[in-house]
C-alpha cells in the first residue's frame, strides 16, 4: 500500500477515525493491527522478521535493564547480532558470494555463487536502525526498556514511518504513543495540508522526472552528453522530490493521529557545503549515524586526534553508503561525500580566509552551486544499478557530444523542476503547514487551490513507488 | 471543531468543482488524446456514423506481403457505399473495453443505425482475461469514467483501476487451468487445461524420425491454452456482452456481434476433435444467447481455412486479404437485411 495509492486515502480516515473514537487504552491495539495490515499489503510473510525483530529487542532491553555491567555489553550485543544477521542475510547475502566469487577467482578457484530466492522485506532497513538504536539507548542508561509490548511493537511498527522512516528515537515516538491525543481541530488540518503538499511534491513532481531520468539511465550510450548530464541533475531533483514528499506524507498521516515525527529535511539544496547538506538531507539517518557510529568511533579513537575524525568520517560515510545499497557503487557513493566531509574538515580555516576575500553572498552561492553539483554527480553511483552503469553514465556525458538529441517531452520535467525550486524558496528552513498559517484565509485558500490543481490534473500518470522504500 | 470541519470540507468541495471546471476546459482533452483517443474518435463521429465496427487486431492486416490492405471494416463498408462506417479499433480488445465505449457514447442528435462488434472466442480464455495487456487497456478507460473528469484524472495518477501485477495475473490463469473442470458431451481423456496441456507435451507429436516434433507440440499446447474452457453466464466476458446487449436494446440500436474465425483446421489436426467440440459449443453458447431481438450474431466460426490465416504458428485471427474479404461479405450480408436500400455488391 503505497501513500500515493487510493488504497492508502481510504485505509487512512477509517484508523484516524477509529483512534479517536476508541478510548484510550485500546488505541494501541488499534495502531497494531492498522500498521500490520499496512505493512502486509506489500509482501505478507515478511512481517514475522518484523515479530522477529520487535521480540529480539524487547526481550535484550529488558535483560540490558535488569543486567550487571558485563552481561550487558552481552545482551547488546546479542541483541545488535541478531538485528544485523536479519539485515546482513536479507540485504547482503548476494553481494557477499558475488564478491567471494569474484575473489576466489583472482586465485584461479571457481566458486559457484548460492542462489536463494530472496527479496529484501520492504523497510527491513530502517526497522533494523531504529531498533538498535533502542537498545543502544538502554544500554547507554539514556532510555527505559519498554514493559508493554504492545507499545515497544508500535514503535518499531508505526505505519507512517515504517517503510522508510524518518528514523525515531524511543524517547521522542514511544512517548508520543503512548499519550492520550484529543481530537483537536489543527492536528486534522495541518496533517491534511502535509499529505497534500506530500503527495503534490511525490506524484506532480518526482513523477514526472521518472520517466526522462529513467529513460536515460535505462540506456545512457543512446542520449546526447547534454541530455546525460541533464539526467543527472534532474534525478537530483526527482530523488529529493521523492523522499521529501514520502516524509511529509508520513509527517502529515502521524498528525492526524496527534503524533509528532520529526522533519528529515530542511531545504537540503540550499546548503553551501557538504557538512550542511548532511544536516538538511535526511536529517534522522545522519543523526543516527552521527550518535551511533561516528561519535562512538571518535570516543573510543580520540588519542588519534583529528585522525580519528578524518577516519571517523570516512568509515561512517562507506557503511552509510552500504547501508543505502548492497553494492560497490553505493559503498562509492558513501566514500565520496566521506571524503569531501574530510576535504571540508581539514580546510576549514583556509576556506575562513578565503571566505574573508570574496563577498558573502558569492561565496555562499558559489558554495551552494559546487555543493549542489558535488552531490548531483555522487547520486550517479546511487541511481546507477551497478558500478558498470555508473562508469557507462560518466563515459557517455563526456564523449556522446555526436550524438543527435533523442526526442523527448521536456514540458513537465521542466515545469517540475522549476515548481520544487519555487516551493523551496518559497519554504526556505519551513514547513508547508507552518508557512501557511500565517497567511490570511483568502491566500491560504488561493495557495490550495493551486496546488490541488496540480495534483489532481498535473501528476504522472505512471506510478513509480517511492526511491527509498527499496532500502 | 466538527462546525468548523464540516466549513472547510464544503469549501473544499466548492474549490473542487472550480478545478473541475477549469480542468474540463484546458487540459482534458490533452488527455483524453493521449490516453483514450478512442473516446474522442467516438466522441467527434457519434452523430454523423451510420454503422459502427468496434474492433482489435483482427480488423486489420499484418503481412507486409499482403496486396490488399483493406481491413474488415472497410471492406464491409464497400457494400455501403452511402453509408458512413466508423471504425474504432484497439489492439487486445475485448467486451469489457467495447462496454465503456458505447456506455460512454453521447446520444444527442441521433443514433447509428447499427452498431457492429467483434466477438472473438479467444477473448473469453483464460489468458486473454488475465492478459498483461489489460493494464494499459484499463488504464485507458479512467478519463471516461462517469465521475467529474478532475477525479478520473486524478485517479489515473493513483492508478485507480485494475492494474494488477503481471505475476499476479499469471497465477490467475494458472487457477483458472488448474482447477477448472471442463465439460465435455462425452467421456473425454482429459479434465482441465493443465492436464490437457501436459498430456500434450509429453505426448504429442512425434516427427518422421521419432522424435518429438516440438514445433508442433508447442503450437498444440497453444490452441489448448485458447480454447479449451466452457462458456457460461458467470465468464466476465459474457457478462460483458450481456451489459453491451442491453444497452442497445435500450438505445433502440441494432446490434451485430461479428463472430470472428478461428483456425479449426489447425485446432483439429494438432489437438483433434475434443477441441473443436468445445469450440463450436462455446459458438453455439453465444449464438443461443445474443442471436435474439434487436442483436445477430454474424458465425464466421469456420468461414476462413487454415492456410488464409496470417500467423501459421501462432494462434490469432489474423487473416490474409482472402480471409478478410470473406468475413466482411458475410458481414455486410447480415447487414443487408437491415440497410437494403443501401446495399450495392461490392465484389
Amino acid at each position: 500500500m503505497l501513500f500515493n495509492s487510493l488504497h492508502f486515502l481510504l485505509f487512512l480516515p477509517v484508523v484516524v477515525a477509529l483512534y479517536y473514537l476508541l478510548p484510550h487504552k485500546f488505541r494501541w491495539l488499534l495502531i497494531f493491527v492498522a500498521s500490520c495490515y499496512f505493512y502486509m499489503s506489500f509482501v505478507p510473510k515478511y512481517i514475522l522478521i518484523l515479530f522477529a525483530i520487535i521480540l529480539i529487542d524487547y526481550t535484550a532491553a529488558i535483560a540490558i535493564e535488569k543486567a550487571g555491567d558485563k552481561r550487558k555489553l552481552l545482551y547488546l550485543i546479542l541483541s545488535l547480532s541478531a538485528n544485523l544477521l536479519l539485515l546482513g542475510f536479507f540485504k547482503y547475502f548476494h553481494f557477499a558470494n558475488e564478491n567471494v566469487a569474484a575473489l576466489l577467482s583472482l586465485f584461479g578457484k571457481e566458486f559457484h555463487p548460492i542462489n536463494l530466492d530472496i527479496i529484501l522485506p520492504i523497510g527491513l532497513s530502517f526497522h533494523t536502525l531504529q531498533s538498535m538504536g533502542y537498545t543502544i539507548e538502554v544500554y547507554r542508561g539514556n532510555q527505559k526498556a519498554e514493559k508493554h509490548l504492545g507499545y515497544f511493537a508500535n514503535y518499531v511498527l508505526f505505519f507512517p514511518q515504517m517503510v522508510a522512516g524518518p528514523i525515531e528515537r524511543y524517547a521522542t515516538l514511544g512517548s508520543e504513543l503512548r499519550k492520550e491525543h484529543k481530537a483537536v481541530y489543527d492536528n486534522f488540518s495541518d496533517g491534511f495540508k502535509l499529505i497534500l503538499f506530500g503527495l503534490l511534491v511525490k506524484m506532480t513532481i518526482a513523477d514526472n522526472l521518472a520517466p526522462f531520468v529513467n529513460q536515460v539511465y535505462a540506456n545512457p550510450s543512446a542520449f546526447n552528453s547534454w541530455q546525460v548530464l541533464l539526467a543527472v541533475v534532474l534525478f537530483a531533483f526527482q530523488i529529493y522530490a521523492d523522499f521529501y514528499g514520502y516524509s511529509t506524507i508520513a509527517l502529515g498521516s502521524a498528525r492526524l493521529l496527534g503524533i509528532t515525527i520529526i522533519d528529515n529535511f530542511k531545504t537540503p539544496f540550499s546548503s553551501s557545503s557538504i557538512t550542511e547538506f548532511w544536516r538538511r538531507w535526511h536529517i534522522s539517518l545522519s543523526t543516527w549515524f552521527n550518535d551511533y557510529v561516528f561519535t562512538s568511533f571518535v570516543t573510543a579513537k580520540r588519542d588519534w586526534g583529528k585522525w580519528a575524525v578524518v577516519l571517523g568520517l570516512l568509515l561512517t560515510f562507506f557503511i552509510s553508503g552500504l547501508w543505502h545499497g548492497a553494492g560497490w557503487n553505493f559503498a562509492l557513493y558513501g566514500l565520496m561525500h566521506g571524503v569531501a566531509l574530510v576535504f571540508e574538515f581539514l580546510t576549514k580555516k583556509q576556506r575562513k580566509k578565503l571566505s574573508a576575500k570574496i563577498p558573502g553572498w558569492l561565496y555562499f552561492k558559489i558554495g551552494t552551486l559546487l555543493t549542489f553539483l558535488y552531490v548531483a554527480f555522487s547520486w550517479i553511483f546511487f541511481r546507477s544499478e551497478n558500478f558498470d552503469k555508473s562508469t557507462q553514465v560518466i563515459k557517455s556525458i563526456f564523449y556522446n557530444n555526436g550524438l543527435s538529441f533523442t526526442a523527448v517531452n521536456w514540458s513537465l520535467p521542466l515545469f517540475a523542476t522549476l515548481a520544487l525550486v519555487m516551493l523551496d524558496v518559497y519554504l526556505h528552513n519551513s514547513r508547508f503547514d507552518l508557512k501557511v498559517k500565517s497567511l490570511k484565509s483568502p491566500y491560504r485558500w488561493a495557495i490550495y487551490s493551486v496546488l490541488l490543481f496540480c495534483l489532481m490534473a498535473l501528476s504522472g500518470t505512471q506510478k513509480f513507488s517511492f526511491i527509498y522504500f527499496q532500502f | 471543531m466538527i462546525k468548523k470541519i464540516g466549513i472547510k470540507l464544503i469549501l473544499l468541495l466548492l474549490v473542487v468543482t472550480g478545478l473541475n471546471f477549469i480542468y474540463t476546459y484546458t487540459l482534458f482533452d490533452a488527455d483524453l488524446k493521449e490516453k483514450s483517443p478512442e473516446a474522442i474518435a467516438i466522441k467527434a463521429s457519434v452523430d454523423s456514423t451510420d454503422i459502427y465496427y468496434f474492433g482489435e487486431s483482427s480488423n486489420v492486416t499484418y503481412r507486409p506481403d499482403d496486396s490488399i490492405k483493406t481491413s474488415i471494416s472497410e471492406l464491409s463498408g464497400l457494400f455501403f457505399p452511402q453509408l458512413k462506417v466508423t471504425n474504432i479499433n484497439k489492439f487486445a480488445t475485448h467486451g469489457g473495453i467495447y462496454k465503456q465505449w458505447l456506455f460512454g457514447m453521447r446520444l444527442k442528435q441521433r443514433k447509428p443505425g447499427a452498431i457492429v462488434i467483434t466477438l472473438n472466442l479467444r477473448s473469453f480464455d483464460a489468458t486473454w482475461i488475465n492478459s498483461k495487456l489489460e493494464t494499459p487497456l484499463q488504464e485507458s478507460l479512467v478519463l471516461t469514467k462517469p465521475y467529474p473528469n478532475l477525479i478520473n484524472r486524478f485517479m489515473l495518477s493513483l492508478q485507480a483501476f485494475d492494474n494488477r501485477s503481471e505475476k499476479q495475473r499469471e497465477q490467475e490463469v494458472i487457477e483458472e487451468w488448474t482447477k477448472t473442470q471442463l465439460e465435455f458431451p462425452f467421456e473425454a481423456k482429459y479434465s482441465t487445461v493443465k492436464q490437457w496441456d501436459d498430456g500434450m507435451a509429453n505426448g504429442g507429436h512425434l516427427k518422421a524420425d521419432g522424435t518429438w516434433d516440438t514445433d508442433k507440440i508447442s503450437l498444440a499446447c497453444h490452441y489448448i491454452k485458447g480454447y479449451a474452457f466452457n462458456l457460461n453466464e458467470n465468464n466476465p466476458r459474457v457478462k460483458d456482452f450481456d451489459a453491451i446487449f442491453n444497452w442497445c436494446k435500450e438505445n433502440k440500436i441494432s446490434l451485430y456481434l461479428n463472430l470472428m474465425a478461428e483456425n479449426l483446421d489447425y485446432a483439429s489436426d494438432l489437438v483433434g476433435k475434443d477441441l473443436l467440440v468445445l469450440m463450436k459449443q462455446n459458438r453455439d453458447f453465444l449464438m443461443q444467447r445474443y442471436n435474439r431481438e434487436h442483436c445477430v450474431v454474424v458465425d464466421n466460426l469456420e468461414l476462413v481455412s487454415g492456410k488464409e490465416f496470417i500467423d501459421q504458428n501462432w494462434t490469432s485471427e489474423h487473416y490474409d486479404y482472402k480471409g478478410r474479404m470473406r468475413i466482411a461479405k458475410h458481414l455486410a450480408t447480415a447487414l443487408k437485411k437491415q440497410f437494403e436500400n443501401n446495399y450495392k455488391e461490392a465484389y
